[in-house]
């Protein structure tokens, strides 16, 4: 009786988040990133900036319809880590996991870095500015990480409510921006002039493509609090769509409107004293880290009341998505090391406030690293966070995409409610499956950005596998320890395991389907442990 | 500064900016419904449709006050109307008409402090006092002539009586009523409802 009450309250409370909860999941880490990579793509992009974007936002589409299907059919914690793992195996799924965590800590850096940007854009906090004031900018920015990560130990993280009600504001005010700024300073003849002036090589232009990506890093959020969404296999395409949809069209406006912005004040000439174009001033390596409160201070009118407004609000909704790097770096080192891909040492929570209180400390301080080697670029220090960031995320990308094909042939009984459109019906080792053409055509495009990526970041280059072979090593010493498989997989029932998932997840209806199939298959198939 | 100038470009990019993301949030706001919830909602509408009159009734035997905090909270929940009714058992030995004042005294308070429960709710709660000889008849007849949807009542202070455990009143209204009833039985008299071993083994391992 009691054990009934306990599974009770636990089902309760796990199907909390709501539609527009699972949306500013995701909203709370994609929805900051345009703050972030606007001005790092113009800088590198110039004229050709909403064409980088467009290139990103496509592959960026195929992404994610790739993990909207996956979250749909497995909605667990975990995400990318979890579908690889699944998919392709336990090595792949810890490369997959570990480059994930490579984007999560940069994401913890690269946020602050942002947020502090933004601030000082305020005039009362210019001494912030990195430019200006380096070693002001360094410490509070190592005092923003130490701060969430004291935060996070003693449990304080940000709520599902706070980011439903942050991402409204944002939504609402990135939408303000843009219509008044198409409204009162657009110009389509200044874009097609802008394009045409600054259109950049071809390097630039992969460079560029390549950072652009970083604008649609985060969607993966939302599946990981797939376990916790009412009704994920119906809830989650809904909100995930939505939020490509959102990021897109936000992606491209703001691109198309920076190109073809008439500032209301004039612009300033550059060092050199030479004139230059609004789009040649955001992304000057002064105002990168804080290029859409630039835009937004020079809109008619409405500029008076964002120059105090945007700086604040840009660096509220970056410091949640740094917070949500802590929160989710400690999360997938916890689930990776559920399933034997890391220590159990990131399993454990600490006595008095129950949070895993190891992760956190280290992937903290792997992120104070990173701002130390960051800080050393000196005026590139935010592009060299912004390569990584791209690293991680077209490794991790690339892997996903795999997986979703592999899972395709070797789960084909799994009920899908989503499915990517456009596949073709086959058959593979006696059962019916459809293979996804998208998902071939998504991994061709992840796989160029992490080439460009490879090939036009110098640190990236070296930096991004550097951190996978330093993980590997990790993960080798802790298979060989545990005398676990170390290419191989340890073994499991995916089976059984997908009738829990989908009974956990309130699924019912899919999971009668999945157990129905299971049974046709084998008349054996019992869904308890024999 | 340089002047305001707006172009139909810049005006139509701007409508579609707006049109396009609240499409979007739109959409997403309004998923497809489960089963479950198909069903949730059709109970819903049920409910809502049907709890017109909620009738809570009292007797010298039956007592409701706890459950009447519950029809207070589901009337105003439901928008319902709420009365209260105390029956006031007249015995054969007695004419229909007899006075009973200590009765009628006690069925006051007992309305007063139903009124008082209503009004801590903000409902108000209409009360009737009726004489008769049968309390089951009694009730029966004010929910037919009210077309009360939902007769709420409490526990019957007999509730170990021998083959009609929860009073014998309480099992007349419940099978000859056209509408709902909510009964609620007190833990300490309904051993229904009440599971004394798992209570005290709870109490055991609390310790």
């Amino acid at each position: 009786m009691s054990s009934e009450i306990v599974t009770g309250e636990r089902q309760e409370l796990r199907r909390s988040v709501t539609p527009w909860g699972s949306y500013s999941w995701g909203y709370a880490d994609v929805g900051a990133d345009i703050f972030v990579a606007l001005g790092l793509v113009i800088g590198v992009a110039g004229g050709a900036t909403n064409i980088a974007f467009l290139f990103a936002g496509l592959v960026y589409v195929a992404v994610g319809l790739a993990y909207t299907e996956l979250a749909a059919a497995y909605p667990v914690a975990g995400g990318g880590q979890y579908f690889v793992m699944r998919g392709l195996g336990d090595f792949l799924g810890f490369i997959a996991g570990w480059a994930v965590l490579l984007d999560f800590t940069i994401d913890i850096t690269l946020f602050a870095w942002g947020c502090v940007g933004y601030l000082s854009h305020l005039p009362v906090l210019n001494v912030l500015d990195a430019s200006a004031h380096p070693l002001a900018h360094f410490w509070v920015i190592l005092a923003l990480i130490a701060g969430l990560a004291v935060l996070n130990v003693i449990g304080v993280r940000e709520s599902t409510a706070f980011n439903g009600f942050v991402s409204a504001i944002d939504v609402f005010s990135e939408t303000l921006i843009l219509v008044l700024g198409f409204l009162f300073t657009f110009h389509p003849e200044l874009l097609i002039h802008s394009m045409q002036s600054g259109w950049p090589n071809t390097f630039q232009l992969m460079n560029g493509i390549s950072l652009a990506i970083i604008s649609f890093v985060g969607l993966e959020s939302i599946s990981h609090a797939a376990e916790e969404t009412n009704r994920p296999a119906s809830i989650i395409p809904r909100t995930s769509i939505s939020l490509i949809l959102t990021i897109l069209i936000f992606a491209l406006a703001y691109s198309n409107l920076a190109l073809g912005m008439q500032p209301w004040h004039p612009v300033p000439h550059d060092a050199a004293g030479h004139a230059q174009q609004f789009w040649h001033y955001l992304g000057a390596v002064q105002n990168q880290d804080k290029a859409v409160a630039v835009m937004a201070t020079n809109i008619p009118y409405f500029g008076l009341l964002a120059a105090f407004y945007v700086p604040v609000f840009g660096a509220t909704l970056l410091l949640i998505s740094s917070n949500s790097g802590v929160f989710g770096s400690s999360r997938i080192a916890y689930a990776m090391s559920q399933f034997q891909l890391l220590p159990s040492i990131f399993k454990r929570v600490h006595r008095k406030f129950k949070t895993p209180v190891i992760s956190i400390a280290v992937f903290c301080t792997l992120a104070a690293i990173e701002l130390v080697f960051a800080a050393l670029q000196g005026n590139f220090g935010y592009e060299f966070l912004g390569d990584l960031y791209a690293f991680g995320a077209a490794a991790s990308y690339t892997l996903v995409f795999v997986a979703l094909i592999a899972l395709r042939l070797k789960d084909p009984l799994t009920p899908r409610k989503f499915l990517i459109p456009l596949n073709l019906k086959m058959r593979f080792k006696g059962e019916e499956v459809l293979f996804p053409i998208v998902a071939v055509i998504g991994f061709l495009g992840i796989f160029a950005i992490l080439i460009f990526v490879l090939l036009t970041h110098h640190i990236g280059r070296i930096a991004g596998p550097s951190w996978l072979l330093f993980g590997i090593v990790i993960y080798a010493i802790y298979r060989l320890r545990k005398k676990l498989p170390l290419f191989g997989s340890a073994p499991r029932n995916w089976n059984r395991d997908q009738v829990q998932i989908l009974k956990n997840a309130g699924e019912l209806e899919l999971m009668d389907e999945l157990v129905g199939k299971l049974k046709a298959r084998d008349p054996n198939f019992t869904m308890r442990t024999p | 500064m340089n002047e305001l100038h707006v172009t139909a470009a810049g005006a139509a990019a701007a409508i579609l900016t707006v049109l396009s993301i609240s499409g979007t949030l739109y959409w997403m706001l309004h998923p497809p419904k489960s089963r479950a919830d198909i069903a949730a909602v059709k109970a819903e509408r049920l409910l809502k449709e049907s709890f017109g009159t909620v009738l809570v009734a009292f007797s010298s035997e039956i007592r409701s006050e706890h459950m009447m905090v519950l029809a207070a909270r589901l009337a105003r929940g439901l928008n319902s109307e709420l009365l209260a009714l105390y029956v006031i058992e007249v015995p054969f030995t007695l004419p229909t008409n007899a006075v009973m004042e200590d009765e009628d005294r006690f069925a006051l308070d007992v309305m007063a402090s139903a009124e008082v429960i209503g009004k801590r709710f903000g409902v108000d709660v209409r009360t009737e006092i009726v004489h008769h000889r049968h309390t089951s008849q009694a009730v029966l007849d004010l929910a037919k002539r009210e077309r009360a949807d939902l007769i709420i009542m409490g526990s019957y202070r007999e509730g170990t009586y021998t083959g009609a455990p929860l009073g014998r009143e309480i099992e007349e209204i419940a099978a000859n009523a056209k509408c709902d009833v909510l009964i609620g039985v007190e833990g300490k008299h309904g051993t229904l409802l009440y599971d004394e071993t798992q209570a005290e083994a709870a109490l055991q391992s609390k310790v």
